[in-house]
């Protein structure tokens, strides 16, 4: 069995994702959402209910008095706040772990994935895009690839550092040559097989903005500048380094200049202790 | 003890069993300081070159960027009975993604904005380990002054 094939079977075993994250990431697409069809989406899981609130009702967020139910966590919070605590929460179970083939500690791509999320979300909500808390999940959950990858990467750990260091393959490249897929487009095939949208699916599948054709998408496009930034800044970032291709021309076209670049990291810097008490609590 | 340096962060010690660990250094600068006479030493980790981009954020958080940074850790470490003649400099980091270029290469505009500074400020850099698209780790024994560097998929080796 080649090491796609084997793959291709190990994430048919994967833990299925909550039923709950299915339907909110349905409603979060909706623009017309209201607050009820959030409340009543996470309201009949207990388990996430007790959770939300114990977060919600934690010093970080400093509410008047303490909410007693979803619906007033929603009120207090916001719709999207809560959405994204909930999406928090569910990833955190995917993508805490150490991976030994990529050379992240524990909490690294947790790290890594919640800073692209929420640089991701304020890139979307500056350039005015339909979907900021679509594409806030896609930047969160982009990754995912590697938790799966992360056994074959390491078996191949001196092939691949190798092609990387010595024959300017990028770390994508060395992945495809070596191990038959890259982590993006395994990525891509989790999110598929969980039922994600095909937007999430083509976001997730390209976020490192792989075919040319992806040049055009903003969405991805955005969720790929918030990867870079995070590759550039350090944050959570493992033994593949910043060794990813870097798309002059995709960022111009949605309009970011160097200067945005680094407006955004200076406004991020000083919010990590901030994240870092979120990523904790979550 | 172990002292982590973040990013946008800086640490300056000369208490005998004290190690400095600046850890994911990638377009920033992680900038390491010996003096082996006084055993003071300090790290620095800078992730942009110029305060002026956000004057209020660069006095509450002056380790952020080269123009600030640079003088605090060298005061920093003077405080502690460094002097200028003595001081040993390492630099890491300034590392870029692939293709990386012009004003969008930081780490390369981050390595410039030190050269500048401390070519005007007359001091030379003894080691330094800069560009390429890696994620490193800088370390400073403050007891022996050893220096410590890991470079992702190269492993770790001492100065």
């Amino acid at each position: 069995m080649t090491n796609f094939q084997e793959m291709a079977k190990k994430i048919k075993t994967l833990t299925p994702i909550p039923a709950v994250t299915m339907s909110l990431l349905k409603v979060v697409e909706d623009p017309q959402k209201t607050m009820d069809d959030v409340t009543n989406i996470i309201q009949y899981d207990p388990a996430i209910t007790a959770d939300l609130l114990r977060i919600a009702n934690s010093a970080y967020f400093r509410l008047k008095y303490p909410a007693e139910t979803i619906s007033e966590a929603a009120k207090m919070l916001g719709t999207d706040r809560l959405v994204e605590l909930v999406l928090l929460k569910l990833a955190s179970q995917i993508i805490k772990g150490p991976l030994g083939g990529y050379g992240m500690h524990e909490g690294a791509l947790w790290q890594h994935s919640v800073s692209s999320a929420i640089i991701a979300k304020q890139l979307a909500v500056q350039l005015e895009l339909s979907h900021p808390c679509s594409i806030f999940t896609a930047a969160l959950l982009k990754d995912i690839g590697k938790t799966v990858m992360d056994k074959y990467v390491q078996n191949a750990y001196k092939t691949i550092y190798n092609l990387v260091t010595n024959e300017n393959f990028s770390f994508m490249e060395a992945e495809k040559k070596i191990i038959g897929v890259n982590h993006a487009e395994l990525g891509g095939m989790i999110a598929q097989l969980w039922n994600f949208s095909p937007k999430m699916v083509m976001i997730i599948k390209n976020h490192h903005l792989s075919r040319e054709d992806m040049v055009k998408d903003k969405d991805t496009i955005v969720v790929y500048l918030a990867d870079c930034i995070c590759m550039m800044m350090g944050m959570g970032v493992g033994a593949d380094g910043l060794a990813y291709k870097f798309d002059h021309q995709a960022i111009e076209k949605i309009g970011i200049s160097a200067d945005d670049i680094l407006t955004i990291i200076a406004n991020f810097t000083p919010r990590m202790e901030e994240v870092a008490k979120l990523l904790k609590m979550v | 003890m172990e002292h982590i340096v973040g990013i946008g962060d800086m640490k300056v010690s000369n208490q005998v069993g004290d190690i400095i660990v600046a850890p994911s250094i990638c377009s920033g600068i992680g900038l390491v300081v010996y003096d082996p006479e006084a055993r003071v030493g300090g790290i620095l980790h800078y992730i942009l070159t110029d305060s002026s981009i956000d004057e209020i954020r660069a006095k509450n958080k002056p380790h952020m960027f080269a123009d600030t940074g640079i003088p605090t850790l060298f005061k920093q470490a003077y405080l502690l009975g460094a002097e200028k003649t003595r001081i040993r400099i390492f630099v890491a980091g300034g590392a870029q993604i692939i293709n990386q270029e012009r004003r969008f290469n930081i780490g390369q505009s981050n390595y410039t904005a030190l050269t500048q500074i401390l070519t005007r400020e007359n001091i030379a850099i003894w080691k330094q380990a800069v560009g390429g698209n890696f994620n490193r780790t800088a370390g400073i024994d403050i007891t022996t002054g050893h220096i410590s560097l890991k470079t992702s998929g190269k492993g770790e080796v001492e100065l």
